[in-house]
């Protein structure tokens, strides 16, 4: 039975409480989803509350879009739908946390930042530095699987979700995985939550891995003159056995930025460890740069953070490669972008073969398609690559698909998957790959 | 369930009269497992050599509704790779070949049936190995490995089986030939890479795995230290990791192994101690050295009897040697045993270690240990004679309380053989009904009719009538999940 959208309000209100739910025009418009308006905003309390919102939703065939940080809101495809905003904002503390088990169970809006001060007091980490603001929330980032990178040494989201509290489309409130560092006790279901855009379930609590963080540490820049000799020092630090922490491609632009030397192309390297092991670790890369024609310079912590604002622009491309392939792709995507007069700045996380583009001008929806996407994409999907554009207006958006194809029987699973958990269309419609 | 002749000629057909094993001794030979517990031979066993007959297969036990058994080596522990309800098992061992090494990228293709170890000695003169290493790793396949989500030994810093798998092949119980992952790290979509891993066999057969290859690292020290008792050590597993360090590998042996170990392979570790900590680190010269001073002064500061360092790689073996073989010794202890594979958080070690003493003691059985200690990934085994009526009975329930009381203290069920045939009904003690519900709705997205594995990884627990639904009536009865 539908119900009115003003008895639909109070009924959203009787869950959250009336202070909590957002029905004013102007307010409801700052928490627009790429250009897509809801009808409520709403601040659920406790898990059971994020329950019988969902629960609400699903029988009334509305559309919500959970909400972490709301950094990253418009990664995916326009929404197809939406009414709803469930913002987990409240749902910000940590619930579990033993530091001689290297295990915190947290609610999934709280921060990074905030996390980051917790752990801290004990020597420990969470290791996600994904680029981006400080309000970032642990749901937002395993939704989207963010990632920066840290991941050359512990992986990614994926790596260190150990379990997950979530609420399906319908209500139905599901745990999956363990709070321990080892199980493997049914299917990894925290592995299919992680990346999925928030498209299978609401991530209301998240048991986490965490990494002590090391007692001394060092980062520093090798830049060169041309790419080919950065690609050979990644080539020659992968095949050591040196075990850096964090191993970033810049190009030209990216420097200029951080106000660091001129150069075609650099890597940032950092090594944590005991403080002995900095030495020698440094001094081993250090004559290894050299050997190469690199000019090296120490670096200061904050400079990991100066290099992610390189990336704060509104139209970002994220592409996937072989890692020998990153510097190749890193020529590649400066020169199809600079064509068209835009300037490109890349940072890549050279071990894992991921490079990010952000680009400043202005450039036609057509342009964007069919001289810049759609080449670049074509040419990385024949080496099993992939292209996509992370955050862009939405006139480039509607121009070209923001995920790129997913391999048919791939997609088919993903779309009985989605069909098995959401087949109302209530979780983000429309936003995830393929059109899920 | 017996097969038809008609479908007998048809798997002939498709793999010829060489890849098809129906007589009832060759049938035998896959009855079990290492869990000899269950025993349940299938009604025919099928050994492909490409994906294609793979497929060919699926598709033919599809169309006849009869369930389909994966199999790698048979090193399982959990009652995984038997046929509690006949029908055709799949031997992968002839698809065994490395398909491509790619030290570039660092990593490699490799068919289902390889030995885990092959790889490591195939990319070692490189300089590369394959990080996840379960003692078993002599005998076990990566297929078997990545189906299980197999730990090990080392899998303390480098993570379990899933955290090195890229990409996978693999074909789905409808009968599809699915490609996820590859050599690029990230791919838009749902992580199916990462939800395949350690299904065991219950969601398509694993046709081909992209695995990560780590380098070999810059040095390697490796420590023993013995201990009074298992108290003093536990504790001193509990200060090494909250001093920040996480070893390569931090295993944990008991007094009773520790006797077995000497008598039984002659590993020459310290005698009369009551507990013994193996602690391997690796990485970069001066980090190993720096952090095995500070394990040395640990291990004092908890009253360590003894503490060796092995200065070579012979003495490092020797160390090892105990470890390694520790299955082997089982033997020598007692007719019949028990092994458990649970977890408990890590500071809770000291506390469940005391309370495995008094499940023992309290069921008038020994129960011997040697485990992952690092992980808080337990290995009691519970000894008990067959012969002595009862005792078998007082394992068992030792057993059930072990489990229980890891649970109790948040831990999970099993933390490194899986669930299989013999945890699958222990599910419920970790998992409500709308957790199972939606594992049971994920295995059917992969297996629509249900003939994956039957009878493995979920409960088919009557209470459970209501949360899973089979979907295809025309199944046996207790085919499903
Ligand atoms: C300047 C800038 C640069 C960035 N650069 C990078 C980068 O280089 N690499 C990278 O990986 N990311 C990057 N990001 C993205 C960003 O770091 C992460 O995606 C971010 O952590 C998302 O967190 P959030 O809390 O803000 O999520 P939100 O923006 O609130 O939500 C993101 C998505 O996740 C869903 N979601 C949020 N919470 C939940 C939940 N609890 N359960 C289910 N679904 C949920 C939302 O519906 C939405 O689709 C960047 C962001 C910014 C602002
Ligand atoms: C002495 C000893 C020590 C051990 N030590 C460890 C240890 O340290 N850590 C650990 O984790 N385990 C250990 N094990 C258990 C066992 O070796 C592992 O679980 C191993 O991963 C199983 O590999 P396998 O090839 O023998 O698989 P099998 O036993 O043949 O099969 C295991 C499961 O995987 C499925 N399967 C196998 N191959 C495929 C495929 N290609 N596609 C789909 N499904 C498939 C089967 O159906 C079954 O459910 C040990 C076993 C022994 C006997």
């Amino acid at each position: 039975m539908a119900v009115s959208a003003p008895a639909l309000g109070d009924a959203f209100a009787a869950i959250v409480g009336g202070e909590h739910l957002t029905t004013a025009p102007s307010q409801l418009a700052a928490a627009a989803v790429d250009g897509v308006t809801p009808r409520w905003l709403a601040r659920p309390g406790s898990l059971d509350e994020v329950s019988r919102v969902m629960a609400l939703a699903s029988a009334e065939g509305l559309a919500v879009a959970p909400r972490g940080g709301g950094s990253a809101l418009d990664l995916g495809t326009p929404p197809l739908r939406l009414d709803a905003v469930l913002d987990l904002s409240r749902l910000a503390g940590i619930l579990e946390y033993v530091p001689a088990d290297m295990v915190a169970t947290v609610q999934a809006g709280v921060t990074l930042d905030a996390l980051d001060r917790e752990l801290g007091k004990h020597g420990q980490m969470l290791a996600l530095d994904p680029y981006g603001g400080g309000s970032r929330t642990v749901g937002g980032v395993l939704a989207t699987n963010a990632s920066g990178q840290r991941r050359f040494r512990y992986g990614t989201g994926r790596d260190l979700l150990l379990g997950a509290r979530f609420v399906q489309a319908d209500g139905t409130v599901t745990w999956g995985g363990s709070k321990v560092v080892k199980s493997v006790t049914g299917y990894d279901i925290p592995k299919l939550l992680t990346g999925s855009l928030g498209t299978l379930g609401v991530i209301v609590e998240a048991a986490l891995r965490l990494h002590p963080v090391q007692p001394a540490s060092g980062s520093w820049l090798f830049s060169f003159t041309s790419r080919e000799a950065a690609g050979a020092l990644v080539v020659a630090v992968l095949a050591s056995s040196l075990e850096p922490e964090r191993l970033a491609w810049l190009n030209a632009a990216v420097l200029g930025l951080v106000g660091s030397e001129r150069g075609e192309a650099a890597l940032a390297v950092s090594v944590a460890t005991v403080a002995e092991a900095v030495t020698s670790q440094g001094a081993e890369l250090g004559s290894m740069a050299s050997r190469l024609g690199a000019r090296v310079s120490a670096l200061d912590p904050a400079f990991w953070t100066r290099m992610g604002g390189a990336l704060a622009s509104s139209t970002v491309v994220k592409l996937a490669s072989e890692i020998r392939r990153l510097p190749f792709w890193a020529g590649e995507v400066e020169r199809v972008i600079s064509r068209h007069g835009l300037t490109v700045s890349l940072v890549g996380e050279a071990g894992n073969g991921i490079l990010r583009a952000a680009v400043e001008g202005s450039v036609s929806p057509d342009t964007w398609a069919r001289e810049i996407v759609a080449p670049l994409r074509e040419a990385l999907a024949a080496e099993g690559g992939s292209l996509v554009v992370e955050r862009a207006p939405l006139y480039l958006k509607s121009a070209a698909d923001v995920w790129g194809p997913v391999p048919e029987t791939a997609l088919a699973v993903m779309r009985r998957l989605k069909a098995e958990f959401d087949p109302g269309g209530v979780l983000n419609p429309g936003r995830f790959v393929g059109g899920l | 369930m017996a097969l038809s002749l008609a479908l007998l000629r048809e798997l002939e057909g498709i793999l010829g009269a060489g890849g098809v094993v129906s007589t009832l001794e060759g049938r035998m030979v896959y009855e079990a497992d290492m869990h000899t517990f269950y025993k349940g031979a299938p009604d025919v066993v099928v050994l492909p050599e490409t994906t294609s007959q793979v497929v060919e297969l699926v598709r033919l036990c599809r169309r006849e509704h009869v369930a389909l058994v994966p199999r790698g080596s048979g090193t399982g522990l959990i009652g995984g790779a038997m046929a509690p309800v006949g029908g055709v098992m799949v031997s992968l061992t002839r698809m065994n070949r490395i398909l491509e090494l790619d030290f570039a990228n660092r990593c490699a293709t490799v068919q289902p049936g390889l030995i885990n170890l092959w790889l490591s000695q195939a990319t070692r003169e490189a300089g590369y190995y394959f990080a996840p290493d379960p003692s078993s790793q002599m005998v076990s396949s990566i297929g078997g490995n990545a189906s299980t989500n197999a730990g090990g030994p080392h899998c303390l810093k480098y993570g379990i089986t899933v955290n090195h798998v890229l990409g996978l092949e693999v074909v789905t119980g409808a009968g599809e030939i699915l490609s996820v992952g590859g050599k690029a790290h990230d791919h838009p979509g749902y992580d199916l890479t990462g939800a395949l891993v350690g299904g065991e066999g219950t969601l398509g057969l694993l046709t081909a795995i992209t695995v990560r290859l780590l380098h070999v690292p810059a040095g390697v020290k490796t420590l023993l230290a013995s201990f009074s008792a298992i108290d003093p050590a536990s504790e001193a597993v509990s200060a090494i990791v909250a001093a920040g360090i996480i070893p390569a590998a931090l295993e944990m042996i008991d007094e009773t192994f520790v006797r077995a170990i000497n008598e039984g392979v002659g590993a020459g570790y310290p005698k009369g101690a009551g507990a013994v900590l193996l602690i391997e680190l690796d990485g970069p010269a001066a980090e190993i050295e720096a952090q095995a001073g500070r394990i040395v002064q640990i291990c004092r500061d908890h009253a360590a009897l003894e503490i060796r360092v092995a200065q070579d790689e012979a003495e490092r073996a020797l160390l090892w040697k105990g470890r390694k073989e520790a299955a082997g010794v089982v033997g020598r202890m007692s007719p019949s045993w028990i092994l458990q594979d649970a977890v408990v958080p890590r500071s809770r070690l000291p506390e469940i270690m005391r309370e495995v003493q008094a499940i023992g003691a309290r069921h008038r059985l020994v129960i011997a240990n040697v485990f992952h200690a690092g992980d808080g990934n337990l290995h009691p085994m519970i000894l008990y004679n067959d012969l002595e009526p009862g005792e078998l009975e007082r394992a068992k329930e030792a057993n059930d309380e072990l489990l229980r009381a890891c649970l109790a203290m948040g831990g999970s069920v099993t933390g490194e053989h899986g669930v299989g045939l013999d945890k699958a009904s222990s599910m419920p003690l970790q998992f409500g009904d709308a957790d199972l519900n939606f594992m049971a709705r994920f295995r059917r997205v992969f297996d629509p009719d249900g003939i994956m594995n039957p009878g493995k990884l979920l409960p088919s627990h009557p209470a459970c009538g209501e949360v899973f639904r089979p979907s295809a009536p025309r199944l046996p009865a207790g085919a499903w999940v």
